[in-house]
């Protein structure tokens, strides 16, 4: 047995251990320590939706608590009320939290970071307001009574029952979780917290992606909300308020911020010191004020950050060492292109009188560019020619004010900018954008697209530690044809510039796209590295790749191009062969100004 | 439906509460232009302003005496925010959530401060004196009717300090230090501006907006502990409705929620106060920059 296969069997024997400890508890806890047990489950679920929240996609909730209250609500009013079996009103109250997630997250759409916190402050607000006072349907501060327990008619083992419930939900939970960290779950909401665009030019689709996220937190909150009603079989208004959303805060970040096993632990710490400091009521919340403080000044990394630290591990569950792929995939650098491939006789990308105006500024006036099928199509011009704007209008970050932008015979210039990743169009960025918590590795995993859907791939993860073996394989064999796969395991700032610029190449090649938009890619490169690179342009564009490219580099950029076009204050001046284009007077004109002997000019932009 | 007298007092305990709001959200937009963080403990900052010059007036020190002492304490207080529960998070920030590590910090002094004020003056909620007549309900005939003294004075004074505000903020050389480092720290800093102090003193100038907007609502709301976080919500509210990168966005804001506001509390006084933050709610997702805000593209 592998070192790696035995890793999976001892974990699957942990969840098997959990499991049978949780099926344990009560034949050997007290009372008390059942119901503590039970508020330690069913609050760590909602811990782990605001650590993947949080820790992951990097989005701030501070309603939290209002998500809670309308699982909690949901469920005591459909079960009371309407007298729905248990099953029923449960499942009903975690989804009424999940559609108001959906609906916050629309804010968070639109809002980033700060206003982010602020709607989710003010939603938790409004939650906790309206269940005060809409005494008719919440009871407010009375609260409602008799509802009914979750404990399938036994009294007396009705604790049990509920304690195994809760526990299970955790456990299922904690095990989708572990999921997330380990799969391309953790890699796209890192890169989509850390790096937008480039996220967006990997072909993730952020917006998605963002509200997905929230609609899971409010869920896991709202499953957490749902089992506290029914534990206690009363609730009212008082237990929804900030102070909910402010524990699972301090649970989150004192377990650890970012790490699957965090959430439980900080959850076991935070009751553990509401317990403790049951007794000194008067001062609760300067003692949550105290600790919220002295953790995120002091141990912002949690308990497993400080337990990390005494092992002596530095970045455990973070990135996982890779193993050397057994045997090359293929040689080719674009693995398989399974139909991306650009269809008919008509150009790889066809640009249209393009136009794209900045307050005050055209910076594109009707350009027009037919990049060949499998040609590498330079584009030059003195700086703020409108290159990168060129670029960036093309890959979808900035919106065309007119023009047309036809890609293989479709047209993608209404197209966000992940779908027209999808379609097959890369890029690379002139200042680069890696995401910096990702490993070389897993920065090139982004570009890669997923081969099954997420429960095929979640069944794989449960049994196999090679689940993404083909997908790090791929990205290991790129890294090694550029001659770094010994930095795979790397973050980018410990890398070298120019290591760094391969990355993002491999990235963009990892997606096997039809064209690729390559901006200034050996700006910044010394000789031996601009080498490198050339070749491994070269290499893509004979396998049938076709390629834009900006820079800056004459003699690169004539020893490889196809064909040139140059444009000067946003216009096209002129469009040929390498040859044609050094001896173009406009061109020449436009480096280096009138005045100039045309001869002189000539030799200069030559050399 | 509404009479044109009590049109009028809604109209003016509108302005009023809204006078408020525009200086509690000041306090947010300068901290947020020049750090993009933010005190989230605002409110509560407001609440102890209100609590000490409750406790300075009924103890027979002059209004004007207690302000200044009131102004001091605040300034001192927002100086220790920024030493101590912000400034050493600059290590952190690589970590996973670090970015945001001052909100829960912010939130943490916040709770803190919330506890002192429940152990000293107790959680019912108390009248503070009226700061600028003899009795809170003293009033005034404007356009023929009866408007509240104290809620013409706190619009005044809040304008005033409003106007003080934006000439510091575009007239002095602290202001524009501070214009300098939110368009850029590093080439502020080669440009001579001391971007420490000036971040210290973006905090300090929040306090103080606080403590101003908590001396001047003491004597128009019931004072208690929990009352911070309607206001820091509320001036969330309105930072954001104005857009927090527009000055002036943020009192047209503030004064359009105080209006909103005072009439839906008219007309429901179950509801009537969360109306307006719907609203802000419903307009972010329309239009996330805020009302008066300018749409960014932060792309390269």
């Amino acid at each position: 047995m592998s070192a790696d296969s035995q890793r999976i069997w001892l974990r699957n024997l942990g969840y098997l251990a959990a499991a049978l400890a949780i099926l344990l508890v009560p034949a050997i806890a007290n009372d008390f320590h059942v119901h503590l047990a039970q508020t330690l489950f069913y609050t760590a679920i909602a811990v782990i939706g605001l650590n993947i929240l949080l820790g992951l996609s990097g989005q701030m909730s501070l309603g939290q608590a209002g998500f809670y209250a309308i699982g909690a609500y949901g469920s005591a009013l459909l079960s009371s009320q309407l007298g729905m079996p248990l099953a029923v009103s449960m499942a009903a109250g975690a989804f009424l939290a999940c559609l108001a997630g959906l609906l916050v997250g629309l804010i968070a759409l639109r809002a980033r970071g700060l206003y982010l916190a602020m709607a989710t402050l003010a939603f938790g607000f409004i939650v906790e307001i309206g269940a005060q006072r809409w005494t008719d349907l919440t009871g407010g501060t009375m609260g409602i009574f008799g509802i009914p327990s979750l404990d399938f008619g036994s009294r007396s083992m009705g604790k049990s029952y509920f304690l195994w419930v809760a526990g299970a939900l955790y456990l299922g939970s904690q095990i989708v979780s572990d999921y997330v960290f380990a799969s391309r779950y953790r890699r796209n909401l890192l890169a989509l917290k850390e790096n937008e665009s480039s996220a967006q030019t990997a072909g993730i689709n952020v917006p998605v992606w963002r509200t997905a996220v929230f609609a899971v937190s409010a869920l896991a909150a709202g499953m957490a909300g749902v089992l506290f009603t029914h534990q206690s079989a009363y609730i009212n208004s008082d237990a929804f308020t900030l102070n909910l959303t402010l524990t699972l805060l301090i649970a989150t970040v004192i377990g650890g911020l970012g790490h699957s096993y965090g959430p439980i632990i900080g959850t076991l710490i935070t009751l553990l010191i509401a317990e403790i400091i049951a007794s000194f009521y008067d001062v609760s919340f300067m003692i949550y004020g105290i600790i919220l403080l002295t953790v995120l000044l002091l141990f912002p990394q949690g308990a497993i950050g400080l337990l990390q630290k005494i092992a002596g591990f530095s970045r455990i569950g973070t990135s996982r060492k890779t193993s050397q792929p057994r045997e090359p995939i293929s040689n080719s650098l674009v693995a398989t292109r399974e139909g991306r491939e650009v269809r008919g006789g008509g150009p790889a990308l066809r640009i249209d009188g393009l136009t794209k105006r900045y307050v005050g500024v055209t910076a594109l006036k009707d350009v027009s560019i037919s990049v060949e099928l499998g040609t590498v199509h330079a584009l030059i011009g003195p700086n703020g020619a409108g290159k990168s704007t060129l670029i960036n209008v093309v890959s979808g970050l900035y919106a065309a004010d007119a023009g047309r932008i036809v890609l293989g015979g479709r047209d993608i210039t209404h197209l966000p900018c992940h779908a027209r990743a999808r379609l097959g169009l890369a890029r690379t960025f002139q200042n680069l954008q890696l995401v910096p918590s990702l490993s070389a590795l897993e920065n090139v995993m982004i570009g890669i697209r997923r081969r099954r859907g997420a429960a095929a791939d979640f069944a794989a993860w449960m049994t196999s530690a090679h689940f993404d073996q083909i997908e790090r394989g791929h990205a290991l064999l790129l890294l090694q044809q550029f001659g770094i796969a010994h930095v795979s395991d790397a973050r980018p700032e410990d890398l070298p510039y120019g290591h760094r610029k391969l990355v993002e190449l491999a990235r963009s090649i990892a997606e096997e796209p039809a064209v690729m938009l390559l901006d200034e890619p050996i700006a910044g490169l010394n000789d031996e590295e601009a080498r490198q690179i050339a070749d491994v342009i070269r290499r893509i564009r004979n396998e049938g790749t076709t390629i834009l490219l900006v820079e800056h580099n004459m003699d690169f950029v004539m020893s490889l191009s196809d064909r040139v076009t140059v444009l000067d204050y946003g216009e096209s001046i002129a469009e040929g062969t390498p040859a044609e284009v050094r001896s173009d007077a406009r061109v020449v004109t436009a480096y280096l100004g009138v005045g100039l002997d045309t001869e002189q000019a000539k030799l200069a932009i030559a050399t | 439906m509404i009479s044109a007298t009590n049109f009028v007092q809604l109209l003016f305990s509108g302005l009023a509460m809204g006078a408020i709001y525009a200086l509690t959200a000041k306090g947010l937009f300068i901290a947020h232009l020049a750090t993009a963080r933010m005190n989230f403990g605002q409110g509560e900052f407001l609440m102890i302003a209100a609590y000490l010059s409750m406790a300075l007036i009924l103890a027979g020190i002059p209004v004007a005496v207690s302000a200044v002492v009131v102004i001091a304490v605040m300034g001192a207080l927002g100086w220790a925010l920024e030493r101590f529960a912000l400034r050493p998070l600059d290590r952190f920030r690589s970590l996973a959530g670090g970015q945001y590590s001052w909100v829960l910090t912010t939130m943490g002094v916040a709770l803190i401060i919330q506890n002192v004020a429940t152990l000293v003056w107790g959680k019912s909620s108390q009248y503070s004196p009226p700061l600028f007549s003899e009795s809170r309900s003293n009033v005034i005939k404007v356009f023929g009717v009866g408007v509240f003294v104290e809620e013409l004075v706190v619009i005044v004074t809040a304008l005033v300090v409003v106007a003080f505000f934006y000439w510091f903020l575009f007239r002095t050389r602290q202001g524009r230090g501070i214009q300098a480092i939110a368009f850029n720290p590093e080439a502020a800093t080669l440009l001579g501006v001391d971007v420490r102090r000036t971040v210290t003193l973006v905090f300090v100038l929040a306090a103080v907006l606080a403590g101003i907007s908590g001396i001047l609502v003491g004597p128009i709301v019931t004072v208690q502990p929990h009352m911070g976080l309607v206001f820091t919500v509320k001036a969330f509210a309105v930072a954001s409705l104005g857009g927090f990168a527009n000055p002036l966005g943020v009192l047209v804001g503030a004064l359009i929620f105080g209006i909103t506001e005072s009439f839906s509390n008219y007309f429901n006084s179950k509801f009537g106060d969360l109306i307006p933050l719907i609203i802000v709610l419903v307009l972010l997702v329309i239009k996330p920059s805020g009302l008066f805000g300018e749409a960014k593209a932060d792309v390269r």
